[in-house]
C-alpha cells in the first residue's frame, strides 16, 4: 500500500481527475473530500462489507426464507386480510 | 437437419433464460450464472440459484409490493456496464434474508439490489449512494 502525508487542505491524485482531498481533522475523525468522475462509484468500506455479509446471510437462509415466503403465501400490505 | 435444428433451439431458449452477472455477487467469487426460480405463485418472491456454486441460492423479491417509495438511482458506471437507459429496460429485486430466531422477520436488502438488462440478461448488484435512506436489512410487514 502507498502511504502519503497530507496535510489539511491538501490531496491525492488518482488517475484522470480522481482527487481525494483532506478537508479537516477533528480528534481521530477525518473529513475526506472526493472528487471523481461521474461514473466513478464511491462507497464508505463498511458499506461494501455490510452488502456482502448480507448476501452471505441471504444464502445461508434461503431454504428458510422460501418456506416462510410459501407459507404466507402471497397475503403482504394492502392485501384484505 | 431437423433434429440438429431442434436441439439448438432449445439450448437457444435454456440460455435466454440464463442471467449473467460478470463481477459475480458482493462477497462471492466466481458466482457469474444465475437463474430465477419462482416460489410463490405470483413471483412476488424467487429463487436467484447460481449456476457455478452449487447450492448457492438466495431468495429475492419485488421491493415494491413493501416499500411503494423505494426509488433506487442506478449510478452512471453501473448503467453503463448494465447497458440500460431507461427504467423499462431493467429488472430489479432484491435479496431476502431470515435470521434464526424463532420470531425472526424476514428483511430485504434495499441498498444492494440486484439489476438486469431485460433484454440482454446481463446483471449486476448495484451498491446505491443512498446509505442513510436504504437499509441493507429493512423488516417485510406482511398483512
Amino acid at each position: 500500500m502507498l502511504v502519503l502525508t497530507r496535510k489539511v487542505g491538501e490531496a491525492i491524485v488518482i488517475g484522470n481527475g480522481m482527487v481525494v482531498r483532506v478537508l479537516g481533522v477533528r480528534g481521530d475523525q477525518v473529513r475526506i473530500g472526493v472528487d471523481a468522475p461521474r461514473n466513478v462509484p464511491v462507497h464508505r468500506e463498511e458499506v461494501y462489507r455490510e452488502v456482502e455479509q448480507t448476501n452471505a446471510d441471504a444464502a445461508a437462509s434461503a431454504a428458510r426464507a422460501a418456506a416462510l415466503l410459501r407459507q404466507r403465501g402471497l397475503k403482504r400490505p394492502g392485501d384484505d386480510a | 437437419m431437423e433434429s440438429v435444428d431442434v436441439m439448438s433451439e432449445e439450448t437457444t431458449s435454456a440460455e435466454d433464460l440464463v442471467l449473467t452477472f460478470q463481477d459475480g455477487l458482493l462477497g462471492f467469487t466466481d458466482t457469474r450464472h444465475f437463474v430465477l426460480v419462482d416460489i410463490v405463485e405470483d413471483g412476488a418472491f424467487q429463487l436467484l440459484r447460481c449456476l457455478d456454486v452449487d447450492g448457492l441460492e438466495m431468495v429475492v423479491g419485488q421491493p415494491w409490493l413493501f416499500f411503494p417509495d423505494y426509488a433506487p438511482v442506478i449510478g452512471d458506471d453501473d448503467q453503463a456496464k448494465l447497458g440500460i437507459e431507461s427504467p423499462e429496460d431493467a429488472l430489479l429485486f432484491c435479496s431476502v434474508t431470515l435470521p434464526e430466531d424463532e420470531d425472526a422477520v424476514p428483511t430485504m436488502n434495499l441498498l444492494g439490489p440486484f439489476v438486469v438488462n431485460r433484454h440482454t440478461r446481463v446483471g449486476r448488484q448495484v451498491v446505491l449512494q443512498d446509505e442513510e435512506q436504504y437499509p441493507v436489512r429493512a423488516p417485510l410487514e406482511f398483512a
